[in-house]
């Protein structure tokens, strides 16, 4: 390849025209055609209300649908966790029925389309499993001191069976993509390993408990990441099924205000913030680990 | 194996007692009528095989400007040009960072009436051929990065122009490497079609959702709709499979 200086060609000079050419057109529309009076005055409101009782600042509806999302994300990047680790590991046994258990699970799911999927399993969860485990007599049987540190980490305690579901539908999702990275991560590690393993004497338990999934660990790690931002993402998915998250919010904002410009605009902002800053987060931590290791 | 059967038999009863348990009642005589109906001895499509019909063309459609973008995303990174490369990654950053759904929800309530067009359907397609093409541009990168540095200056030192170099040297090399991650991309494509049913597009699950909101009929129309799906992006996937297997085979040979 040619060498690189840093100097202006005319593909630069194109591409800024054409920039320049639709920001231009886009205004021109904006102002002389749809005759548009932006109006962000709104978004601040949404985001922190003045309580009159209290007279304290408390977070608003979009505030409160981003910590829904975050906590979302939290809990389901633990249950997939959870799941995707026992489905990887059930993938490379050596027996068939855990093998082919995990193949099913994972070809079912990544199969599907996430919408349907969420639209099926939704109805199934709050219909079925939920009433079983008599979550709302649990929640009502608390003292205010347990309230308190539920709402803190799953939200609102009137909302919580609806939160439950939306966490459970996205996990089981996110679990089969997370069971594909562990067993790869597990399969990536050399048979040598196994066999040093077996022969000072470790079960194939022990082996992978001692020698492989250590090492595992470290190579999956970092796809485990891009996964939990992934799952950010994918949790606007909830709101089609009333999880009431920021994209929900959203939804709702823009309909009572009749602003779907800037309460979309705004809400992409948010979760553009969000995504990026956790995403330079982890490559710099990826970064500096391994420059640790080297 | 006779466990996986045991097991997935058990599943099976599980889901059929809840569904019992809620007296469900099941009107699987009324399905066939969502495929197609008969008028005067004339077949007419039923909103299912419409739906899918227009699912097809979603990712048809689609995958062509997928690929456009994908192309030019991955010259402009791999380009000397300084605002090439700044424009291809304020692009990728913004479409890896937001949510499809918001995505989605901008194509419709915003750049449709700003741009002054009113048709869902290609604003869902350019919506999700944006998406899409991130993907693809990192996915013609890496193909077009992979072939060895050497194949450059051997084209160069030959006299080819950089233009001829990528058409005659570079290409040829790097396609077959990229066909497998494609056909990944075009099975992403009929998946998350399905999120354009949130902005009136009428593909596939958005004729479910509409059947299940006039019939009630929630466990009969999913349990149809999605091995429509499973089927389609199956079959595709056998495709990918086979494309990796012919790739790995070609190189090894």
């Amino acid at each position: 390849m040619r060498s690189r200086r840093k100097r202006l060609t005319p593909l630069d000079f194109v591409i800024f025209a054409a920039v320049i050419a639709v920001v231009a057109y886009v205004g021109y529309r904006v102002e002389s055609v749809l005759v548009y009076s932006w109006d962000w005055s709104a978004i601040p409101g949404y985001l922190f209300r003045h309580d009159a009782d209290t007279g304290a600042i408390v977070p608003n509806l979009l505030v409160l649908g981003l910590l829904t999302t975050l906590r979302i994300a939290f809990w389901g990047m633990l249950l997939a966790s959870a799941i995707g680790i026992v489905l990887g590991v059930a993938r490379t046994s050596r027996r068939l029925f855990p093998r082919l258990v995990g193949w099913a699970y994972v070809g079912f799911i990544r199969n599907i389309p996430p919408v349907p999927f969420l639209f099926l399993f939704y109805f199934f969860i709050s219909s079925q499993i939920l009433p079983v485990i008599e979550i709302e007599a649990f929640v009502g049987g608390l003292s205010d001191g347990g309230t308190q540190v539920l709402e803190l980490l799953f939200g609102p305690a009137d909302l919580i069976v609806n939160f439950l579901s939306g966490v459970i539908s996205l996990s089981m999702m996110m679990a089969a993509y997370i069971a594909e990275i562990v067993r790869a991560g597990i399969q990536s590690i050399a048979r040598g390993q196994y066999e040093a393993g077996y022969s000072v004497g470790l079960s194939r338990l022990q082996t992978l408990r001692y020698v492989v999934l250590p090492q595992a660990v470290q190579r999956v790690i970092p796809p485990l990441a891009g996964q939990f931002i992934t799952l950010i993402k994918d949790s606007s998915l909830v709101a089609l099924i009333s999880i009431q998250e920021l994209s929900f919010m959203a939804m709702e904002i823009a309909i009572s205000e009749q602003r779907f410009f800037e309460v979309w605009i705004f809400t992409g902002f948010m979760y553009f913030l969000v995504c990026y800053s956790l995403a330079s987060v982890f490559n710099r931590l990826e970064k500096r680990a391994a420059a640790a290791r080297r | 194996m006779a466990q996986f059967l045991v097991l997935m038999g058990g599943f099976v009863w599980l889901v059929w007692r809840g569904v019992a348990e809620m007296d469900y009642r099941w009107q699987w005589y009324r399905v066939p009528r969502f495929f197609y109906k008969e008028v005067d001895g004339e077949l007419i499509a039923g909103p299912l095989v419409d739906g899918l019909w227009v699912t097809l063309e979603i990712a048809a459609w689609g995958l062509v400007f997928t690929l456009l973008i994908g192309l030019v995303v991955a010259l402009l990174r791999l380009s000397d040009s300084i605002a090439g490369k700044a424009l291809a990654t304020v692009y990728l950053e913004v479409v890896r960072n937001t949510p499809l759904l918001v995505q989605v929800s901008i194509f419709y309530f915003v750049l449709q009436p700003l741009l002054g067009f009113n048709n869902p359907l290609w604003a869902g397609i350019v919506c999700l051929s944006v998406f899409e093409g991130a993907f693809a541009s990192e996915v013609i990168r890496a193909g077009i990065t992979s072939v060895a540095r050497g194949q450059w200056e051997a084209s160069a030192s030959v006299g080819l122009t950089r233009l001829q170099a990528y058409r005659y040297v570079i290409l040829p090399q790097a396609v077959p490497l990229m066909l497998p991650p494609m056909a990944g991309i075009l099975i992403n494509l009929i998946k998350h079609s399905a999120i354009l049913s949130f902005v009136a597009v009428f593909e596939l699950t958005t004729e479910a959702r509409n059947l299940v909101g006039d019939t009630f009929m929630s466990f009969e129309v999913w349990f149809v709709v999605g091995p429509m799906y499973l089927v389609l992006t199956i079959t595709l996937s056998g495709v990918v499979a086979w494309l990796e297997r012919r790739v790995h085979r070609g190189r090894s040979a």
